[in-house]
Protein backbone atom coordinates (compact mmCIF):
# COMPACT_ATOMS: atom_id res chain seq x y z
CA UNK A 1 0.00 0.00 0.00
CA UNK A 2 1.36 3.46 -0.98
CA UNK A 3 2.45 6.45 1.62
CA UNK A 4 -0.47 8.59 2.56
CA UNK A 5 0.52 11.85 1.89
CA UNK A 6 -0.86 15.05 4.05
CA UNK A 7 -2.39 16.33 0.71
CA UNK A 8 -4.42 13.01 0.25
CA UNK A 9 -5.10 12.71 3.59
CA UNK A 10 -6.86 16.73 3.72
CA UNK A 11 -8.66 15.75 0.56
CA UNK A 12 -10.40 12.30 2.11
CA UNK A 13 -10.81 13.86 5.26
CA UNK A 14 -12.79 17.21 3.63
CA UNK A 15 -14.40 15.16 1.57
CA UNK A 16 -15.58 13.13 4.75
CA UNK A 17 -16.72 15.99 6.48
CA UNK A 18 -18.39 17.95 3.78
CA UNK A 19 -20.43 14.41 3.09
CA UNK A 20 -20.93 14.33 7.04
CA UNK A 21 -22.56 17.95 6.64
CA UNK A 22 -24.81 17.25 4.06
CA UNK A 23 -26.18 14.46 6.13
CA UNK A 24 -26.60 15.84 9.00
CA UNK A 25 -28.30 18.76 7.57
CA UNK A 26 -30.23 17.53 5.11
CA UNK A 27 -31.08 13.70 6.73
CA UNK A 28 -31.20 13.96 9.91
CA UNK A 29 -33.94 16.32 11.04
CA UNK A 30 -36.15 13.64 9.74
CA UNK A 31 -35.07 11.25 12.01
CA UNK A 32 -37.18 11.86 14.89
CA UNK A 33 -40.19 11.77 12.37
CA UNK A 34 -39.09 8.17 11.01
CA UNK A 35 -41.55 5.09 11.95
CA UNK A 36 -39.61 2.20 11.38
CA UNK A 37 -37.34 1.45 13.86
CA UNK A 38 -34.75 -0.30 11.87
CA UNK A 39 -34.37 2.38 9.48
CA UNK A 40 -34.23 5.08 12.53
CA UNK A 41 -31.23 3.06 14.16
CA UNK A 42 -29.68 2.96 10.28
CA UNK A 43 -30.30 6.68 9.61
CA UNK A 44 -29.42 7.59 13.59
CA UNK A 45 -25.98 5.75 12.97
CA UNK A 46 -25.19 6.63 9.47
CA UNK A 47 -22.89 9.47 10.35
CA UNK A 48 -20.50 7.10 12.01
CA UNK A 49 -19.50 6.17 8.72
CA UNK A 50 -17.82 9.55 7.75
CA UNK A 51 -16.25 9.54 11.03
CA UNK A 52 -15.22 5.80 11.27
CA UNK A 53 -13.66 7.07 7.70
CA UNK A 54 -11.81 10.19 9.08
CA UNK A 55 -10.04 8.20 11.87
CA UNK A 56 -8.89 5.55 9.87
CA UNK A 57 -7.56 7.96 7.47
CA UNK A 58 -5.88 9.76 10.70
CA UNK A 59 -4.25 6.51 11.57
CA UNK A 60 -2.94 5.69 8.18
CA UNK A 61 -1.46 9.05 8.32
CA UNK A 62 0.22 8.65 11.35
CA UNK A 63 1.81 4.80 10.55
CA UNK A 64 3.25 6.60 7.61
CA UNK A 65 4.96 9.22 9.17
CA UNK A 66 8.37 9.63 10.09
CA UNK A 67 9.46 9.96 13.86
CA UNK A 68 9.31 13.58 14.54
CA UNK A 69 6.13 13.64 12.88
CA UNK A 70 4.96 10.91 15.00
CA UNK A 71 5.90 12.72 17.65
CA UNK A 72 3.70 15.67 17.07
CA UNK A 73 0.72 13.41 16.42
CA UNK A 74 1.51 11.62 19.24
CA UNK A 75 1.78 15.43 21.81
CA UNK A 76 -1.36 16.46 20.04
CA UNK A 77 -3.73 13.49 20.20
CA UNK A 78 -2.55 13.40 24.09
CA UNK A 79 -3.51 17.21 24.65
CA UNK A 80 -6.62 16.91 22.43
CA UNK A 81 -7.82 14.26 24.61
CA UNK A 82 -7.16 15.83 27.68
CA UNK A 83 -9.11 18.82 26.56
CA UNK A 84 -11.97 16.97 25.54
CA UNK A 85 -11.90 15.09 28.91
CA UNK A 86 -11.57 17.65 30.95
CA UNK A 87 -14.06 19.84 28.92
CA UNK A 88 -16.67 16.76 29.48
CA UNK A 89 -16.17 16.86 33.01
CA UNK A 90 -17.11 20.18 33.56
CA UNK A 91 -19.97 20.59 31.38
CA UNK A 92 -21.20 16.95 33.20
CA UNK A 93 -20.84 19.07 36.57
CA UNK A 94 -21.97 22.31 35.14
CA UNK A 95 -25.18 19.91 33.82
CA UNK A 96 -25.48 18.37 37.02
CA UNK A 97 -25.84 21.93 39.24
CA UNK A 98 -27.99 22.74 36.89
CA UNK A 99 -26.11 25.92 35.21
CA UNK A 100 -26.50 24.58 31.92
CA UNK A 101 -29.17 22.98 30.54
CA UNK A 102 -27.36 19.99 28.68
CA UNK A 103 -29.41 17.24 27.18
CA UNK A 104 -27.61 13.86 25.42
CA UNK A 105 -27.24 15.37 22.25
CA UNK A 106 -24.53 17.52 23.24
CA UNK A 107 -22.18 14.52 23.23
CA UNK A 108 -22.05 15.14 19.33
CA UNK A 109 -19.91 17.93 19.93
CA UNK A 110 -16.97 15.34 21.75
CA UNK A 111 -15.87 14.24 18.35
CA UNK A 112 -14.88 17.23 17.07
CA UNK A 113 -13.77 19.31 20.02
CA UNK A 114 -11.85 16.65 19.75
CA UNK A 115 -10.26 16.74 15.85
CA UNK A 116 -10.22 20.75 16.95
CA UNK A 117 -7.73 20.43 19.72
CA UNK A 118 -5.99 17.56 18.17
CA UNK A 119 -5.37 20.24 14.75
CA UNK A 120 -5.02 23.38 17.11
CA UNK A 121 -2.19 21.12 19.02
CA UNK A 122 -0.29 19.61 16.25
CA UNK A 123 -0.34 22.98 14.51
CA UNK A 124 1.39 24.57 17.47
CA UNK A 125 3.55 21.99 18.41
CA UNK A 126 4.61 21.46 14.64
CA UNK A 127 5.58 25.14 14.39
CA UNK A 128 7.92 24.69 17.81
CA UNK A 129 10.06 21.61 15.66
CA UNK A 130 10.13 24.73 12.97
CA UNK A 131 7.52 22.92 10.75
CA UNK A 132 5.57 25.26 8.28
CA UNK A 133 2.40 22.87 8.48
CA UNK A 134 0.90 25.71 6.17
CA UNK A 135 3.22 24.89 3.44
CA UNK A 136 0.78 24.47 0.56
CA UNK A 137 3.03 23.22 -1.56
CA UNK A 138 4.16 20.18 0.40
CA UNK A 139 1.59 20.01 3.18
CA UNK A 140 -1.55 20.60 1.65
CA UNK A 141 -4.24 23.33 2.24
CA UNK A 142 -2.96 26.30 4.72
CA UNK A 143 -4.20 26.91 8.10
CA UNK A 144 -6.34 30.11 7.11
CA UNK A 145 -7.46 28.12 3.94
CA UNK A 146 -8.90 25.37 6.11
CA UNK A 147 -10.58 28.00 8.79
CA UNK A 148 -12.05 29.73 6.26
CA UNK A 149 -13.47 26.42 4.44
CA UNK A 150 -14.23 25.60 8.02
CA UNK A 151 -16.39 28.61 8.33
CA UNK A 152 -17.65 28.33 5.23
CA UNK A 153 -19.27 25.15 6.08
CA UNK A 154 -20.55 26.47 9.71
CA UNK A 155 -22.01 29.65 8.01
CA UNK A 156 -23.99 27.32 5.22
CA UNK A 157 -25.25 24.72 8.29
CA UNK A 158 -25.97 28.28 10.39
CA UNK A 159 -28.01 29.64 7.61
CA UNK A 160 -29.88 26.57 7.17
CA UNK A 161 -30.52 26.27 11.02
CA UNK A 162 -31.35 30.08 10.70
CA UNK A 163 -33.86 29.14 8.13
CA UNK A 164 -35.65 26.16 9.77
CA UNK A 165 -36.14 27.89 13.25
CA UNK A 166 -33.51 25.36 14.57
CA UNK A 167 -33.26 26.05 18.54
CA UNK A 168 -31.88 29.70 18.80
CA UNK A 169 -28.62 27.67 21.52
CA UNK A 170 -27.64 25.48 18.01
CA UNK A 171 -28.32 28.59 15.82
CA UNK A 172 -26.14 30.73 18.02
CA UNK A 173 -23.60 28.52 18.15
CA UNK A 174 -23.24 27.27 14.35
CA UNK A 175 -22.94 31.15 13.81
CA UNK A 176 -20.80 31.84 16.43
CA UNK A 177 -18.11 28.89 15.11
CA UNK A 178 -18.36 30.45 11.48
CA UNK A 179 -17.65 33.92 13.00
CA UNK A 180 -14.55 32.56 14.92
CA UNK A 181 -13.19 31.02 12.16
CA UNK A 182 -14.07 33.36 9.53
CA UNK A 183 -11.35 36.20 12.16
CA UNK A 184 -8.89 33.57 12.81
CA UNK A 185 -8.43 32.17 9.11
CA UNK A 186 -8.58 35.89 7.98
CA UNK A 187 -5.72 37.13 10.76
CA UNK A 188 -3.52 33.98 9.94
CA UNK A 189 -4.05 34.99 6.37
CA UNK A 190 -2.51 38.06 6.95
CA UNK A 191 -0.37 37.64 9.01
CA UNK A 192 1.46 34.65 6.02
CA UNK A 193 0.54 37.19 3.69
CA UNK A 194 2.80 39.81 5.67
CA UNK A 195 5.93 37.06 6.29
CA UNK A 196 5.97 36.13 2.94
CA UNK A 197 8.61 38.90 2.13
CA UNK A 198 11.03 37.96 5.26
CA UNK A 199 14.17 35.39 4.17
CA UNK A 200 13.90 32.09 4.61
CA UNK A 201 15.64 30.47 7.52
CA UNK B 1 23.20 19.02 20.16
CA UNK B 2 24.90 20.05 17.35
CA UNK B 3 25.59 18.56 14.03
CA UNK B 4 27.41 19.22 10.88
CA UNK B 5 23.79 17.71 8.82
CA UNK B 6 23.69 21.37 6.20
CA UNK B 7 27.23 21.25 5.72
CA UNK B 8 27.62 17.81 4.70
CA UNK B 9 24.14 18.45 2.39
CA UNK B 10 25.87 20.97 0.80
CA UNK B 11 28.97 19.18 0.20
CA UNK B 12 26.94 16.92 -1.71
CA UNK B 13 24.62 20.06 -3.42
CA UNK B 14 21.71 18.18 -2.11
CA UNK B 15 18.50 19.99 -1.29
CA UNK B 16 16.83 19.40 2.03
CA UNK B 17 13.92 17.20 -0.25
CA UNK B 18 16.93 15.60 -1.61
CA UNK B 19 18.31 14.12 1.79
CA UNK B 20 14.42 13.43 3.30
CA UNK B 21 14.02 11.47 0.48
CA UNK B 22 17.09 9.58 0.87
CA UNK B 23 16.64 8.82 4.79
CA UNK B 24 12.79 8.70 4.03
CA UNK B 25 11.87 11.29 6.25
CA UNK B 26 10.00 14.43 5.29
CA UNK B 27 11.53 17.51 4.44
CA UNK B 28 10.46 19.80 7.38
CA UNK B 29 12.02 16.40 9.78
CA UNK B 30 15.61 17.36 7.74
CA UNK B 31 14.86 21.26 8.74
CA UNK B 32 14.22 20.37 12.13
CA UNK B 33 17.21 18.56 12.39
CA UNK B 34 19.61 21.04 10.63
CA UNK B 35 18.38 23.74 12.78
CA UNK B 36 19.10 22.28 16.20
CA UNK B 37 15.30 21.77 17.12
CA UNK B 38 14.98 18.15 16.80
CA UNK B 39 17.92 15.39 17.82
CA UNK B 40 17.06 12.61 15.48
CA UNK B 41 16.95 8.42 17.08
CA UNK B 42 19.63 6.50 16.81
CA UNK B 43 18.13 4.39 14.12
CA UNK B 44 18.22 7.49 12.00
CA UNK B 45 21.44 8.91 13.23
CA UNK B 46 22.94 5.60 11.79
CA UNK B 47 20.99 6.05 8.09
CA UNK B 48 22.66 9.78 7.93
CA UNK B 49 25.54 8.71 9.02
CA UNK B 50 26.08 5.90 6.11
CA UNK B 51 24.63 7.68 4.32
CA UNK B 52 27.47 10.61 4.50
CA UNK B 53 29.95 7.83 5.01
CA UNK B 54 30.84 9.13 8.54
CA UNK B 55 30.83 7.86 12.06
CA UNK B 56 28.43 9.55 13.86
CA UNK B 57 30.21 11.56 16.37
CA UNK B 58 32.11 13.38 13.66
CA UNK B 59 28.33 14.54 12.66
CA UNK B 60 26.57 14.76 15.71
CA UNK B 61 28.06 16.47 18.85
CA UNK B 62 26.56 16.98 22.26
CA UNK B 63 26.00 20.32 23.59
CA UNK B 64 29.39 21.01 25.92
CA UNK B 65 28.28 20.58 29.43
CA UNK B 66 27.58 23.82 31.29
CA UNK B 67 30.38 24.00 34.11
CA UNK B 68 29.40 25.16 37.43
CA UNK B 69 30.96 28.43 39.01
CA UNK B 70 33.87 27.48 40.63
CA UNK B 71 33.20 27.25 44.37
CA UNK B 72 35.61 29.32 46.47
CA UNK B 73 36.87 27.72 49.36
CA UNK B 74 36.84 28.88 52.77
CA UNK B 75 39.84 30.38 53.64
CA UNK B 76 39.41 28.76 57.36
CA UNK B 77 39.28 25.01 55.90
Amino acid sequence: MSRLTYRQYQRRTLFAITLYTVFMLSVWPIVHTVGNLPLKILLALAPLIPMFYVLAQLARLIRDSDELEQRTHLIALGVATGVTAALSLLGGFLSIAQVLPLDGSVLIWVFPLMMASYGITRWYVARAYGHDVACAGESGLAPAGRLLLLALITGVAALYAWRHDWDSFRTGLLCGMAGASAVLGLLLGMARWRSRGLPDE
Amino acid sequence: MNNRVRELRGEHAWSQADLAERLDVSRQTVNAIETGKYDPSLPLAFKIARLFGLSIESIFEPEPPVTPPAISRHPME
